[in-house]
């Protein structure tokens, strides 16, 4: 009796989280007349036109051929997630050591303000920025963009590495620097090989909360500089009522991290419960 | 005074490098740092100012006045009321869910650690997409769960476009999208209790509700109370999902804090008392945050004295 | 001078003194123990020398060189942490290379020499072996070939025994003299283990509460500990300490002390109240009573090797603890112990500082 009631309630559970997944990568494989059909049907022949409509770029409807922009902003987001990701690790790594292994007042400083504000509302800096951003010329450029991308990556990557070293005992580079290395060296070959994993899990988490963010491209990208987030949203107003191609174009903008979290779960569970419990 | 070689460098200037190392490593962390301290100031001083961009002869210095005006207005109370509201229901729901979740994959198999991975997924869509997805569920022509609905006897159901319900729609995608978040903390923490007392109680054949909210759950709450206060934190700043499903509306049935600020700024170009709500809004989070550090501090230096 | 000298080293951190000014000199091919309780300053002296405390002040002159000013990799020496400090991702062999490598020797010397050291510590066998499939003892080992395979200036062993199983310190504390001449470096031991100092040290260092309070060979910190503190660590059974009174009868000098007045052939001047240390073997069983002898009452007895241990009571209640050779004694039975005139050990009844006797007494020492 216990034993179906848990299985009903995990059956019940996946459904849940599972359902929504499942039947949009379905709508992507169909015409719209197929979703317009009620009651809606498991049973169907499978087309790939939303996807070839995707990714050739142009798209019929009724009203003519639309041009979609859809490939450039999945590109966009590739690059964007991408540079922001190793720019935050070239920056964030050595100055998590400094936090990990020496005790000194800015440090704290640095680390503290950094924590607060990765809880602080986003617009509230974002809204300023956008003004600078428009008297810097940095407003069409990617460069801005993964500038401002440092505020999601650099605080997850400082906690979560910060953490690792912290658990290397200091005496492992120590030992390698009197044996006659340079601090440069113990810090290259010892520390940095050994919080590996933790570099990858935060890598890997700073990833994803790149791709995922919507607010920061929001007020920030130019049209053509857009993620996918943000241009799933624009592309849902134009096509108007291709329900596949929308439904498609959500399958291409989800797959990337569904993929990343499925490949490399085992890191992201330590990564999202280190980066909340221990830091 | 000393008698090193030629070759060995100059004992000052190695102190020197080696009192700077830190700070050099840090340098990039205090950029960001300053890269958000000088907008975060800017805001702090248009809040008190008149300020719209559409009316840029008209930029006056007005003190508190914004934040007084604010006090009085319906629409800010509006705004205070849904944002309390969307992130009690979600952060309310998302605990009792998740808990529940935790509690099924609890035992290590290789079927639970499958669902739980299995469960990752909607964590990792983007908060914005996951609206999407969930508009074209409820789509009054062809959503599948329109038609569930239906089916239940329900016509007419018009989700997040219904005032009524717009509330129960958006608080639905956020529950499927962060529960999981939710499950992960509270799973780790579950599986990371001694066994002994659990195993004492079930030799003394204790009963299991008894064990669940005398045993499990005061050891849990450290864990339950760090995962509340960061699902709070970011709950009450909701964006993405309430502005990928509906943008405020219908009516200002969801102007949470965020949206309406965003609104103000892009579309009225009031960029005062746009810049006054996301102080109020930063005031109430930082308030939640101190509270949320001291508990995840205490609850990382028992995880690191375990 | 070759080998190692400390001159005023001190450390200290913010307001606290970790280590009080020290001055110490270690020629090649010496020992050097270190000892004293946890906290005393053992492992910051050796960090301090090894140049990972920038806290450090003071002149630290390994090989005729003063480098208190340079980095940890220019110091020439060897260390062995206490918790081992292996690299967790490199074999035991490139563990054990790692300070030649540092050298950039070339890769067939370096083998060369691994292979020399690994078979010196028998750890031949689990060279390509990471550290996590090493057994304690065998980590041990590995950490020590790593200091030792620089052939460093000056040793640094931070209590390289505390963390393996009683058999190994056992044989290990047997090979260490070997391995220690054969290196023929300044060594510094630390350690928490009486036993393994006296074993090990040519001198032995005591630190007390960040403070070098006595430095001297072990026999001499055994015949002569410098206060009562460190006559308590060294020995076991342990000494006795006894209140004790001068008094003078009639040109003769003599000590009362648990109920016994002795006859001593001196005593510092100006005594009248101080403590008296015995060495239970310093305790010669007499066949009948005498004046100069104490009457112990037998409370408990253990049979030690060659020798009888036992506890009892003087006739005023005070617990004495002899070591006798070995013999035949049951609980309840009287003995009659004299102390050793030439082995009393004088301390300060307050400081418990020892004071030393006149000089025949320190004549009849040795």
């Amino acid at each position: 009796m216990r034993k179906v009631l848990r299985a009903l309630a995990l059956g019940a559970v996946l459904v849940f989280f599972l359902f929504p997944i499942f039947w949009i990568v379905l709508m992507s494989f169909q015409t719209n007349e197929q979703i317009l059909r009620l009651p809606p049907s498991l049973l169907f022949t499978p087309t790939l036109a939303n996807y070839r409509a995707l990714i050739s770029g142009h798209l019929v409807t009724a009203a003519g051929v639309l041009d979609i922009t859809f490939l450039r902003n999945l590109g966009n987001s590739v690059l964007l997630s991408t540079a922001s990701v190793l720019l935050s690790l070239l920056l964030g790594v050595p100055a998590a050591y400094a936090f990990a292994r020496f005790r000194f007042r800015l440090g704290e400083d640095i680390a503290f303000t950094l924590l607060s504000f990765r809880f602080a509302p986003p617009l509230l800096v974002l809204l300023p920025l956008s003004l600078y951003f428009q008297d810097l010329g940095l407003n069409d450029t990617y460069a801005g963009l993964i500038w401002v991308y440092q505020l999601i990556c650099l605080p997850l990557i400082l906690w979560i590495v910060r953490g690792y070293f912290e658990d290397l005992s200091p005496d492992i580079e120590y030992a390698y620097q009197v044996d006659g290395h340079s601090w440069g060296q113990a810090f290259r070959r010892i520390a940095l090989p050994l919080a590996g994993p933790g570099i990858a899990a935060a890598g890997l988490l700073a990833f994803i909360f790149a791709w995922n963010n919507f607010v920061f491209a929001l007020i920030l990208a130019s049209a053509d500089k857009q993620p996918v987030t943000v241009g799933a949203l624009a592309f849902v107003t134009a096509s108007g009522i291709q329900y596949g191609q929308i439904a498609a174009a959500i399958v291409l903008s989800i797959l990337p991290t569904l993929a990343l979290a499925l490949y490399a779960q085992r890191w992201l569970v330590e990564g999202l419960s280190l980066g909340a419990v221990k830091g | 005074m000393t008698a090193s070689a030629p070759t060995l460098p100059r004992p000052r200037s190695r102190r020197l490098a080696r009192r700077a190392l830190p700070y050099l490593l840090s340098l990039p962390a205090l950029l960001v740092c300053i890269g958000i301290l000088v907008p975060f100031f800017t805001a702090v001083w248009y809040s008190l100012e008149r300020y719209n961009l559409a009316m840029p002869m008209m930029r006056s210095f007005v003190g508190p006045a914004q934040y007084l005006d604010l006090l009085t207005d319906p629409d800010f109370w509006q705004t205070v009321k849904v944002s309390f509201i969307y992130a009690a229901a979600t952060v309310g729901i998302e605990l009792l869910l998740g808990l529940g979740i935790a509690l099924l994959l609890r035992e290590q198999s290789r079927l639970n650690n499958v669902v739980s991975v299995v469960l990752l997924l909607p964590l990792m869509t983007a908060p914005a997409i996951a609206s999407l997805m969930w508009k074209l569920m409820t789509n009054p022509n062809f959503g599948v769960l329109s038609w569930l609905v239906s089916l239940l006897g329900v016509h007419d159901f018009r989700w997040a476009s219904d005032p009524r319900t717009a509330m129960f729609t958006v608080v639905l995608v956020d529950v499927w999208v962060y529960t999981p978040f939710m499950m992960i903390l509270l799973l780790a923490g579950l599986r990371s209790l001694p066994r002994q007392p659990f195993e004492a109680a079930a030799l003394d054949g204790v009963p299991a509700h008894f064990v669940f909210f005398r045993i499990t759950l005061p050891m849990l709450s450290p864990y339950i109370i760090t995962a509340t206060l960061f699902r709070l934190l970011d709950s009450i700043q909701q964006f993405d999902i309430v502005y990928a499903m509906t943008q405020g509306g219908p009516g200002d049935a969801l102007m949470l804090f965020q949206v309406r600020a965003y609104l103000d700024f892009f579309q009225y170009t009031n960029v005062g008392t746009s810049a006054a709500l996301m102080v109020i809004l930063w005031a109430i989070t930082y308030l939640l945050s101190n509270l949320f550090i001291k508990q995840w501090l205490k609850l990382r230096e028992r995880t690191h004295h375990a | 001078m070759s080998g190692l000298r400390l001159h005023r080293l001190s450390v200290r951190f913010g307001r606290s003194l970790a280590l009080a000014p020290l001055d110490l000199e270690v020629a090649r091919g010496e020992v050097v123990v270190i000892f004293g309780p946890s906290g005393a300053g053992k492992t910051v002296l050796l960090r301090a020398i090894a140049g990972l405390l920038p806290e450090a002040e003071g002149e630290i002159w390994i090989g005729g060189e003063e480098l208190s000013a340079q980095g940890p990799e220019r110091r020439r020496v060897g260390m062995a942490f206490q918790n081992f400090a292996l690299y967790p991702h490199l074999t035991a062999r490139e563990n054990i290379a790692s300070p030649l490598r540092a050298r950039r020797l070339p890769p067939a010397e370096v083998e060369a020499r691994v292979g020399e050291i690994a078979a010196l510590l028998r750890i031949g066998h689990v060279l390509d072996h990471l550290p996590r499939a090493l057994s304690n003892g065998q980590k041990q080992r590995t950490a020590l070939a790593r200091a030792l395979i620089g052939r460093p200036e000056v040793l640094l062993l931070d209590d390289p025994l505390r963390n393996v199983d009683a058999k190994l310190r056992y044989e290990m504390r047997l090979e260490f003299p070997r391995l220690l001449r054969e290196s023929r470096a300044a060594t510094l031991f630390v350690t928490q283990d009486y036993r393994e100092a006296m074993a090990l040290g040519d001198r032995v260092a005591i630190l007390r509460e960040g403070r070098l309070v006595q430095c001297a060979p072990p026999a001499e910190i055994y015949d002569h500990p410098a206060d009562t503190a460190i006559a308590r660590l060294f020995g076991d059974p342990p000494i006795n300490l006894l209140p004790a009174a001068r008094r003078d009868e009639g040109g003769r000098i003599r000590v009362t002390v648990a109920g016994a007045a002795l006859d001593v052939p001196a005593l510092p001047p100006g005594m009248a109240h101080f403590r008296l240390g015995l060495r239970p073997e310093a305790l010669i069983p007499l066949p009948t009573a005498a004046p100069e002898a104490l009457s112990v009452r037998v409370i408990a007895v253990t049979p030690l090797h060659e020798r009888t241990v036992i506890l009892g009571h003087a006739p005023d209640g005070s617990e004495i603890v002899a070591s006798l050779p070995r013999r035949d004694v049951v609980p309840g039975e009287i003995l009659h112990l004299r102390p050793d005139p030439a082995r009393l050990l004088f301390f300060d009844a307050e400081s418990g500082e020892r004071i030393a006797a006149h000089t025949p007494l320190a004549e009849a020492v040795s």
